[in-house]
């Protein structure tokens, strides 16, 4: 039985004289005999070794990270994240304590919040961010019930390349009121948005929003991007953007977008097999009630001492119920600890060399696998950063994947829809790259590559 | 008990070294001039020590589970085992990514695979996914679902119409409303849903009903059956939302009592850590109507191998990236594992056990609404504090100069002044003892010192109109405004 529940014999005895009852049977009269159960069929309790060996057990059929060269890459990555950053996570002030209710008690996490917000606004060049959301899809999937606050319509335009999820997650965040997600469709070249469509698309009046991500799925970097708010007008531009890639590109505040936001993952936050992740959101102030989730501000406290508070509630749950600008109560507070630590301790100079090295490394990994047969790499004629398409000639992506595997290389993720009625696509795969690829590891890569798409030949 | 929060005089991170932003960070080749950044990101430099020192000075001016007892009504904080902590560090947890190929990641699938089959057994509804992030987010999956279902039957231009009870959390409506429903209050009666009002408000319009049990003013809806009767002869459909399922393990389960769909919160009944505000982790529960209905992918076992399996033509699709919350999921399952069945139902009796005890203390003290017998949590009115000039907020601010956490305050609306209390299981007899003569000595302190509260944390009583007013939101706005976030 865990310890964690005090001293079973003595207390409980106490505990119960004081109730003047004998059993804690006569605390469930109210339970109905018709709705009681006999057992779960849970098990039997287990000592806290035993938890750590079944455990150990169990993770020993995973393989981690670092049994491969991993080229994973996308919204999630495989990026290190410094020491420091988890030994700040993980003081129990700041990971046991729950939502600052109680904004006297909790100066740390607010404070903590309120330079995280300070952060992606200086990032985005946005003027107000949230203090965070469960992650980069979930956030684009509250920027368009945003939008459908700031603006009519029915459609929201996101790109033919977006991340088969993210535009799964937009089409639950429509469904409910009833709008549409529709896709622009991209040059087959160069993957840049069709601007004629999105013209078009505007004229007709029922837009009320469009989202580009930057980098887009392809990893690429589409310099139409900066050309969509004086195509949208007053229809509001939402940029999904890569945290690491504005340390180099462009404040997408300074080129139009109304909301711009983000999965930060990549600062700070280890995978863990896809969550916790870490949601972003940033608008324009004067649209700031009408923002989703929860907002730290600065204020003072009795004695003129700066202090700081959740603030602007009544866009929220707990106060306006159904008409609630979302239903966010739990965020990710901890994880946007993470990224602040995370950035701080690299600092802006440090990301932007970070990103730097990102675009050499894929460049290099891009020209040996594109010098491959029956590999296209890059797949698209666009700039890039770190993460880029590689498409096969033959065979599945699957297969591909499968062989790269069995050399212990993580050769990164396939890009189509695994859903059965889905149109599967031509076979894609985005390739990512992190601090720890070596030289090596590109090489290896490449080789591995070419014995694949070669065998994937012969059995063809 | 004698207390001191740290006081720190310390500045934002910006005012410990001011960015040097003039410089253009390092050009890529390749991208087009209009899209460069021209001033790298405005942010310090700072040495590792000086970010270390920074943010553990901050986490010395916050309260956690660690710190001290922290009773807030229906967020069930209790101790978080430290096993879970050093578990989801491990390699083999932490250093996988969702994307990596199944045969590599069978232990990750494996883990969730036996969460579910637990939850399953806990809630009594056979289908169950892991991906919501957080309870709001899987009830807002829910509803998608029931949505899905009604459009499935024909039904769903008619049902548009979910209901709620009065004392429902605030996610509740939110979610619904998400979804594309109007809500529709139900008044209580006795803390209790009124079953007759409820009788009347149902129709061929109702969605569905979404319930807590134990409710928010912690008491059990002993009409439960009779409830999950009157909504399923309209045809609609009972949510169970699991904020409160700490209270009721192996006594009873959503399936038993009738529920079609339930979220659970492992950050509140698993005891997985909060941290400040999230992460959580949801769970979505469905039986076999709704089951087809929750997303995508499912963790399937075919002979001892794990898989995801997208193959669901009437699913919702995906509600979040990848999976779900891995390291909080396997932080649950630890838990789980060391409690077994016996664990399980030992919690809500101690919870239970817990709160009644402190509920007829405090009750000589303050009044209890409604009838005696609660579950895992109580109400008190704070309304008899308003004849000396106190409120409900004082007495909380107090609270927290006794080196205690406040309760939830001002929650359930029905009862003026509210007080909302729960300390759960990990709570021993001692601590209970502490915080009763801590709440008395609140209770009988004077009203200038009850006014003046808090006096022994980082900051005195917070402006909170002030923020609201003239919102300051970020760095930028300080600066806009000439002030630094330091001590004007």
């Amino acid at each position: 039985m865990a310890r964690w529940i005090p001293d079973e014999s003595g207390e409980e005895a106490a505990l119960l004289e004081g109730l003047g009852i004998s059993s804690t049977d006569a605390l469930f009269t109210d339970v109905p005999k018709r709705a009681r159960i006999g057992r779960m069929g849970v098990g039997a309790a287990r000592e806290e070794p035993d938890v750590v060996a079944e455990v150990d057990r169990l993770l020993e059929r995973n393989r981690p990270l670092s049994h491969f060269s991993s080229f994973m890459g996308g919204r999630l990555t495989s990026r290190y994240s410094p020491a420091a950053v988890d030994s700040i996570v993980s003081r129990s002030e700041f990971y046991t304590a729950y939502t600052p209710y109680q904004a006297e008690a909790s100066q740390g996490m607010l404070r903590t919040l309120f330079e995280f917000q300070s952060l992606w606004v200086e990032m985005t060049g946005l003027d107000v961010a949230n203090a965070s959301l469960y992650d980069g899809a979930t956030a684009a999937g509250e920027a368009l019930l945003f939008c459908r606050r700031l603006h009519e319509g029915a459609r929201f335009l996101v790109p033919a390349s977006l991340p088969w999820e993210e535009r799964s997650v937009l089409e639950n965040y429509a469904s409910g009121p009833g709008l549409r997600v529709e896709e622009i469709p991209y040059d087959d070249r160069t993957g840049r948005l069709d601007l004629d469509f999105v013209r078009t698309a505007v004229a007709k009046k029922d837009v009320f929003g469009l989202l580009a991500d930057v980098p887009n799925g392809f990893g690429h970097v589409d310099e139409g991007g900066s050309e969509l708010k004086s195509i949208l007008g007053d229809v509001p531009l939402v940029i999904a953007a890569d945290p690491l890639s504005l340390s180099v590109l462009e404040a997408p505040g300074n080129y139009g977008a109304d909301v711009v936001v983000g999965e930060g993952q990549g600062f700070g936050i280890a995978p863990s097999f896809g969550g916790p992740l870490l949601g972003l959101f940033a608008c324009r102030k004067e649209h700031v009630r009408s923002a989703p989730g929860r907002i730290v501000g600065a204020t003072l406290d009795t004695e003129g001492r700066r202090a700081f508070a959740l603030t602007l509630v009544t866009r929220e749950q707990h106060i306006r119920r159904s008409r609630a600008t979302s239903n966010i109560c739990t965020n990710e507070s901890l994880m946007a600890l993470a990224f602040v630590v995370y950035a701080t301790v690299v600092g802006p100079r440090g990301l932007a060399r970070l990103q730097a090295s990102l675009a050499e490394k894929a460049r290099t990994l891009a020209s040996g696998l594109g010098a491959i047969e029956g590999l296209k790499a890059p797949r698209f004629d666009a700039p890039y950063l770190g993460d880029f398409t590689v498409e096969l000639g033959r065979g599945t992506a699957d297969e591909f994947l499968d062989r790269l595997r069995r050399r212990r290389i993580l050769g990164g993720h396939p890009l189509h829809d695994p859903r059965p009625a889905s149109a599967r696509g031509p076979e894609r795969i985005l390739v990512g790259l992190g601090e720890t690829t070596s030289e090596k590891d590109i090489q290896k890569y490449v080789k591995a590559a070419r014995a694949a798409i070669e065998a994937v030949g012969r059995s063809a | 008990m004698t207390f001191r929060q740290a006081r720190w005089d310390e500045p934002s991170v910006w005012d410990l070294a001011p960015p040097r932003n003039a410089e253009a960070p390092p050009q890529i080749s390749g991208i087009p001039e209009k899209l460069r950044r021209k001033n790298a990101v405005r942010w310090p430099e700072l040495s590792e020590l000086e970010v270390v020192r920074h943010y553990t000075r901050l986490s010395q001016m916050n309260f956690g589970i660690d710190t001290a007892p922290y009773p807030l009504g229906s967020c069930t904080m209790k101790y978080n085992p430290k096993v879970s902590e050093l578990l989801a560090r491990r390699k083999g947890a932490a250093e996988v990514h969702p994307y990596q190929p199944e045969a590599t990641v069978q232990g990750s699938l494996e883990v969730f695979w036996r969460l579910e089959r637990i939850l399953s057994r806990v809630t009594g509804l056979p289908e169950v996914s892991l991906q919501p992030a957080a309870g709001a987010h899987g009830e807002y999956a829910a509803m998608l679902m029931v949505r899905a279902y009604f459009r499935d039957l024909g039904e769903l231009a008619e049902r548009t119409e979910v209901l709620l009870p009065d004392t429902a959390h605030g996610t509740n409506p939110a979610s619904a409303a998400m979804a594309g429903f109007t809500t529709r209050e139900i008044p209580s009666k006795e803390g209790c849903v009124d079953v007759e009002e409820l009788g009347r408000a149902v129709s061929k319009k109702t969605a569905c009903f979404m319930l807590t049990n134990p409710n928010t003013a912690g008491l059990f809806e002993s009409e439960i059956l009779e409830i999950a009767e009157t909504v399923h002869a309209a045809g609609a459909m009972l949510y169970y939302d699991g904020a409160n399922l700490n209270a009721i393990l192996g006594v009873t389960h959503p399936g038993r009592m009738g529920f079609d769909v339930a979220h659970l919160n492992l950050h509140k009944t698993f005891a997985t850590p909060h941290g400040g505000g999230g992460p959580g982790a949801g769970v979505l529960a469905a039986n076999d109507k709704l089951g087809p209905y929750l997303p995508v992918p499912r963790i399937v076992k075919e002979g001892r191998r794990f898989r995801l399996d997208y193959d669901r033509p009437k699913s919702i699709g995906k509600i979040k990236t990848a999976y779900g919350n891995f390291g909080l999921d396997l932080r649950a399952y630890a838990f789980i594992l060391s409690h077994g069945e016996e664990g399980l139902k030992h919690i809500s009796r101690r919870a239970v056990l817990n709160s009644n005890y402190v509920a007829s203390r405090l009750g000589k003290l303050l009044p209890r609404p409604f009838r005696p017998l609660v579950k895992h949590e109580f109400v008190l009115s704070g309304a008899p504090l308003k004849e000396r000039g106190v409120r409900t907020l004082d007495l909380a601010k107090r609270l927290l100069d006794e080196g205690v956490h406040a309760p939830t305050v001002y929650f359930p609306s029905l009862v003026d002044e509210s007080l909302m209390i729960e300390l759960p299981e990990t709570e021993s007899k001692r601590e209970l003892d502490g915080y009763i003569a801590a709440f008395e000595r609140a209770l009988a302190d004077t009203p200038e010192n009850l006014h003046a509260a808090p006096r022994s944390l980082s900051v005195t009583r917070v402006d909170e109109v002030r923020a609201a007013r003239e919102p300051l939101l970020s760095w930028k706005d300080l600066r806009a405004a000439g002030e630094k976030a330091e001590t004007p």
